[in-house]
């Protein structure tokens, strides 16, 4: 959809599909062809001269890339000297260096030739946090998430702890995930793909479009992001992680997750649900994701579930797994920003089965005071984080 | 925000109930009566042909039965890693008396670290699909790649419905997943969580490390795990699961249950490193343990003993070394430090199988010796081999390093 938050946020706007043909392998024999590859990635088109890039994976590259324009937009780059040992970054991590060492595995098992296991040091999803630590010299904490679909969620919830908590008071907090081979047959495989575009909510829809992409905030404590005049984008009033316990690829359709996964949100955040303003929702376009989705949104915020604006902005930038939390938390921020709520696109013929307002005749004027976003991934691991406009008063006085 | 000034039995985070499966034992008597009498559970590898890789010992879980601790029906599904986690999982639960109730279920919940996750699963399915294509590939295995799934296998299996998460990040997974969870029993939103580490052994992932010049012999010389001892010349690869179960204090005692250690305290931090690279210099080790301390309301001079992280490695056990010649230059006496890894190898998750062989130091009075080492490369107060010391502990660091510059301590008490 873009290769920078303005466009980002202009695209949402507009209702822009970044779904198209993937290029980027060879997708003969898949069920599915498309999805939200990001076109044209090079190191130096994202990365200054000052910055090594060697052995840099595709998800390296996207994450520092994310992670320099969220320090230029705080007003911290270059970052200052006397911040830097105290810095943390915070990621949500997904298939790594996979895509790269797919091309190295493949020839290891094939002609031999051309091997070089040193393609195996970013393989790893930890590699996009050491490499942002080390480039920019950061001393603080530093941690990787990998819960599937739901790790960049995690990801902003932990950092904001860790500002509670007293570790630091700034963190670059986010998540990352690659396209590759492995994953895109990996859902293929378990059929939950979409033959050309995801459909959330609607009644033909047939499976998730995958996708990639880096999506990095700074988080900040309050007295601190004052102090230095920063520009202040929003607040993450609460997060909730939650555990289905029930099946490793299927969501359980009694949606005992996913409710208890918002209920611990609104909790953390202290709001109640008529507190919350719009649901960008997980919405993934799975047969049964979306209508569970949909019961567990009637069961925790009753009859005013009809009334809050839903939408699934994977309909545009698609599933992107790893990153989807916090791609998607930037979404939230943008919606409560712009006072704009988000469109779910592609979407014709209306499910019985899913009957809430999905803001699908475009993007949607609000007045918006806290949005809440969901991730639940495979494994049963549910994460919710509620984001609030910021006020000096306190969120639920926006 | 020092957390240790909570002292409120709410907020004060206790170890209850501790399970492992490692190479020196599954459960903890096995475990305890080998580490503490300093057997190694480092032999010749078993489980895949090593001929024409550069090493050939490894500390693989052996006498390990599944069935003993998973249901036939998610049996079939599980990998290897997920085995070990569900039986570490059991083991902890059963060690601390709780069962998992409809009443309780939603309040009991895992943070697992784990370094590498499936490698073995990864290595198939990615085979699979690059040389016999898309159509081959076995749909089965999808739910194991993920590194979430002995988390959420896990769950499935023993019934817990609360907090679920998985940290990844290298040699710091578990350390890191202990201090989340602490902080989260802190902050209400579990009343039990396991916490720790779990990594296996496979064939791929340890011809990796073999041409990463990570494993023994780094040198050409005899093939061993040497920690902190001069001959030291690489590690020897091991694999298992160690998980600790944390409470509240408040809880513990209204179950009277009495808890081997208290969470006193975590730090955290990073340092610039090559990727894949062992810090060549203490820094971010002295920073990150001043940060724990610091955290915990202590000093150096309270702190008994280090469960420390060296692995026979020749940068990182005198970068670590180092760290604590000059944090307790001006301590005396001196904390004792023990590393385990010349018995139970180097799994990378490693801080779980440590946290437990910490509890079980507190609970004994005790400190496991240092399998390997002889002659000690500095002159800090190092465990050797053979020999458990008598010890009783107030305090203990449980240390946390990795490759690429991230550092995770921990803090214990009585």
């Amino acid at each position: 959809m873009a290769d920078n938050v303005p466009d980002f946020a202009r695209a949402l706007r507009e209702g822009r599909c970044g779904i198209s043909r993937i290029d980027l392998f060879d997708t003969t024999g898949f069920r599915s062809h498309t999805g939200g590859q990001i076109k044209h990635v090079s190191a130096r088109g994202y990365i200054p001269r000052e910055f090594s890039v060697k052995r840099m994976s595709r998800a390296d590259m996207l994450s520092f890339a994310a992670a320099l324009e969220a320090l230029r937009d705080a007003g911290l780059y270059p970052p200052p000297e006397e911040a830097k040992d105290e810095i943390g970054v915070v990621i949500g991590g997904g298939a790594g260096g996979l895509l790269e060492a797919e091309d190295f595995y493949g020839r290891l098992l094939t002609t031999g030739r051309g091997v070089k296991f040193s393609t195996l040091s970013s393989l790893f999803c930890a590699s996009s946090a050491d490499r942002i630590a080390s480039a920019f010299h950061f001393g603080g904490p530093k941690a990787t998430f990998m819960t599937a679909c739901s790790g960049g969620g995690t990801a902003l919830g932990y950092a904001r702890d860790l500002i509670l908590n007293g570790h630091t008071s700034l963190v670059l907090a986010g998540g990352v995930e690659p396209m590759c081979r492995t994953t895109f047959a990996a859902f293929n495989a378990l059929k939950s793909v979409a033959a050309d575009f995801c459909r959330p909510f609607d009644k033909n829809r047939d499976g998730l479009s995958l996708g990639e992409a880096a999506a990095v905030m700074v988080l900040e404590e309050l007295q601190h992001a004052l102090a230095r005049g920063a520009k202040i984008h929003g607040e993450i009033l609460g997060y909730g992680i939650t555990c289905d316990s029930y099946h490793m690829t299927a969501p359980d359709e009694q949606a005992s997750g996913a409710v208890r996964s918002m209920q611990a949100a609104l909790k953390d955040s202290g709001l109640s649900p008529d507190d919350i303003d719009y649901i960008n929702a997980h919405g993934t376009a799975t047969p049964v994701n979306d209508p569970m989705e949909t019961k567990a949104i009637k069961a925790v915020f009753g009859r005013r579930a009809y009334t809050i604006p839903v939408s699934s902005t994977k309909s545009m930038h698609a599933h992107t797994l790893g990153a989807a939390g916090a791609l998607e938390g930037i979404v939230s921020v943008l919606a409560l920003r712009d006072g704009l709520v988000p469109p779910t696109i592609n979407y014709q013929e209306p499910d019985p089965a899913c009957d809430l307002d999905y803001v699908t005749t475009g993007a949607r004027r609000a007045t918006l005071r806290a949005v809440l976003s969901n991730s639940f991934a495979f494994g049963g691991n549910n994460t919710t984080v509620i984001f609030g406009k910021y006020s000096e008063r306190g969120a639920a006085n926006a | 925000m020092h957390e240790n000034r909570h002292r409120d039995p709410a907020r004060r985070v206790v170890v209850t109930g501790i399970g492992m499966v490692t190479p020196l034992g599954v459960g903890k008597e096995e475990f305890a009566a080998n580490l503490f009498s300093g057997k190694t559970g480092i032999a010749p590898v078993r489980s895949f042909d090593t001929t024409s890789f550069s090493s050939h010992l490894g500390a693989e879980v052996t006498d390990f039965h599944p069935r003993d601790f998973v249901s036939v029906k998610n049996l079939r599904r599980m990998d290897k890693t997920s085995l070990f986690t569900a039986a570490a999982a059991r083991l902890a639960l059963q060690d601390a008396g709780l069962e998992i109730t409809p009443d309780n279920r939603d309040r009991v919940g895992i943070v697992l670290g784990t370094a590498f996750g499936a490698t073995d699963v990864t290595a198939q399915f990615s085979g699979t699909l690059l040389t016999q294509g898309p159509a081959s590939v076995n749909p089965i295995l999808v739910p194991n790649i993920v590194m979430n799934a002995p988390a959420g296998h896990a769950s499935i299996e023993l019934g817990f419905r609360g907090v679920n998460t998985t940290v990844t990040h290298f040699a710091v997974s578990a350390e890191t997943a202990i201090a989340y969870a602490a902080a989260e029993i802190r902050r209400g939103t579990a009343d039990y969580l396991l916490a720790g580490g779990a990594d296996i052994l496979s064939k791929f992932y340890y011809e990796s490390l073999t041409k990463f010049r990570a494993l023994s012999p780094q040198n050409g010389e005899e093939e061993s795990c040497r920690p902190f001892d001069e001959r030291r010349n690489g590690t020897i690869a091991g694999e298992g699961s160690g998980l600790v179960l944390l409470e509240s204090l408040q809880s513990a005692l209204a179950r009277g249950r009495a808890p081997y250690c208290e969470v006193k305290g975590a730090g955290m931090g990073s340092s610039p490193t090559p990727p894949t690279a062992w810090p060549a210099e203490p820094s971010g080790i002295k920073k990150t343990l001043q940060r724990a301390l610091d955290n915990a309301s202590l000093s150096a001079g309270d702190i008994q003993a280090i469960f420390a992280v060296a692995n026979g490695d020749k940068i990182l056990d005198a970068t670590e070394a180092r760290a604590y010649e000059d944090l307790f230059a001006g301590t005396s006496p001196a904390p004792w430090i023990t590393a385990v890894k010349g018995a139970t190898g180097e799994s990378f998750s490693s801080g779980g199988i440590r946290a437990c062989a910490l509890a079980l130091a507190m609970e004994k009075n005790s400190l496991p010796p240092s399998a390997g080492l002889a002659t000690p490369l500095s002159g800090l107060s190092f465990v050797q081999e053979r020999k458990e010391i008598d010890v009783a502990m107030t305090h203990a660091a449980l240390a946390g390093i990795s490759f690429g510059g991230t550092y995770c301590y921990l803090i214990f008490g009585r």
